[in-house]
């Protein structure tokens, strides 16, 4: 393996490495197999075989709709002297705004609301466009941004943030579980799926047959 | 993958890659301290007005027996932040060296995807702050020191979006052999 003077990984047959940018020949492997890169060790392309778009676009779709129920249905109530009060994903996000900590709740909002609507979308979008073999526009973009907001959709975290908030309520008035917190606990699990299923080589292979 | 790969390599970009990547640590340091030390929230539970640092509040789980929860939150919220500035700083000053490239891109892997945890204390504080508004026997203010561990987490974020596993790879020449 040495330096390539000129772009190696731009001639046919051969790749470049996703982690160190190394160009590896690439070669015919059996089914599963990987190719690993030799400078780094890290999977270049998997042999996927018949590996469709399908299972991410579904899991994409049923993630959006969890959205806006994780969103729309309160996920806990909390009750101190009969007041009673509600909480949405962005109660929260309007509680810091209005004590004045308009950073911490932007924070929030992004990796708790927006980030997670924006990674489905744009899973959905480009899984749509592979599934059904249409060239829209800006699909690699799309592709780029899934990657990127895929460390922004920290719904997981955010359903163990409830369970500690839970923890925490109930030293000071009575705190109950609502159906919000189902359909977060079902969303952190459709994103940890869809990640799993919205496999890069795929989505690098099937944009180059499309375009 | 940014396009163009290999075709323009821009030394330009890797060094403000790289300078970027070297504030947001120093700053994420910085600002470690009064994340730490600063009240990050106020409850007061009938009358009694408690501030909590991000490690009281992991005391006071500990203290009502849930020491399970403690130490997720313990773990998420002081050990990743601080391991994850450190890995960092540890990449940082290796930068351009030939030791141990597999290893920093294995470990640059790992603070990426364990970095986030750290948000568990951050949505945290939004839920419980909105119980702020519920009357004036039980609140929950959000104080300064939230503000400094949103920051810290922030830097560290961008950093290592900023640092990326290429960045590892080049020497001063460019593309390692
Ligand atoms: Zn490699």
């Amino acid at each position: 393996m040495s330096a390539p003077s000129i772009p190696l990984e731009k001639t046919p047959g051969w790749i470049s490495c996703p982690e160190c940018e190394a160009a590896c020949r690439d070669r015919a492997l059996p089914r599963r197999a990987a190719l690993r890169c030799v400078r780094c060790g890290v999977q270049v392309r998997k042999e996927t075989g018949a590996r469709s778009f399908q299972p991410a676009w579904a899991l994409a779709t049923a993630g959006l709709l969890l959205v806006a129920l994780a969103n729309a249905n309160p996920v806990l109530t909390f009750d101190v002297a009969g007041n009673t009060q509600s909480n949405l994903m962005v109660t929260g996000v309007l509680g810091l705004f209005d004590q004045g900590y308009w950073p911490v709740a932007a924070l929030v909002f992004f990796a708790g609301i927006a980030g997670p609507a924006l990674h489905l979308a744009a899973v959905w979008y480009v899984a749509a466009a592979c599934c059904l073999g249409r060239r829209w526009p800006a699909l690699r973009r799309a592709a780029k941004f899934a990657e990127v907001m895929e460390s922004w959709n920290l719904v997981p975290v955010y359903a163990v943030a409830t369970v500690v908030a839970v923890v925490k309520l109930d030293m000071l008035g009575a705190v109950a579980w609502q159906q919000g917190a189902l359909w977060v606990l079902a969303l952190s699990l459709c994103s940890l799926l869809v990640v799993q299923f919205f496999d890069r080589d795929l989505v690098e292979r099937c944009l180059e047959e499309l375009a | 993958m940014p396009g163009g790969i290999g075709v323009t390599r821009n030394e330009q970009d890797d060094s403000r890659r790289l300078q970027t990547a070297q504030a947001l640590v120093i700053a994420g340091l910085i600002l470690y301290v009064p994340a730490n030390v600063l009240p990050v929230m106020t409850m007061t539970v009938v009358g009694d007005v408690e501030p909590l640092t991000v490690l009281g509040g992991v005391q006071e789980l500990y203290d009502s027996g849930l020491w399970p929860i403690a130490g997720v939150v313990f773990l998420a919220s002081i050990i990743v932040p601080f391991c994850k500035l450190a890995c960092l700083s540890w990449l940082l000053l290796m930068h351009g060296s030939p030791l141990w490239r597999r290893q920093r891109g294995a470990l640059r892997r790992i603070v990426h995807i364990v970095g986030s945890w750290s948000m568990v204390d951050v949505f945290l504080l939004s839920i419980l702050a909105a119980v702020g508004q519920l009357g004036v026997l039980s609140s929950v203010q959000a104080e300064p020191g939230g503000l400094f561990f949103a920051a810290v987490l922030v830097c560290t974020l961008f950093a290592s979006e900023s640092y990326n596993s290429h960045m590892i790879w080049r020497t001063r020449e460019g593309v390692a052999a």
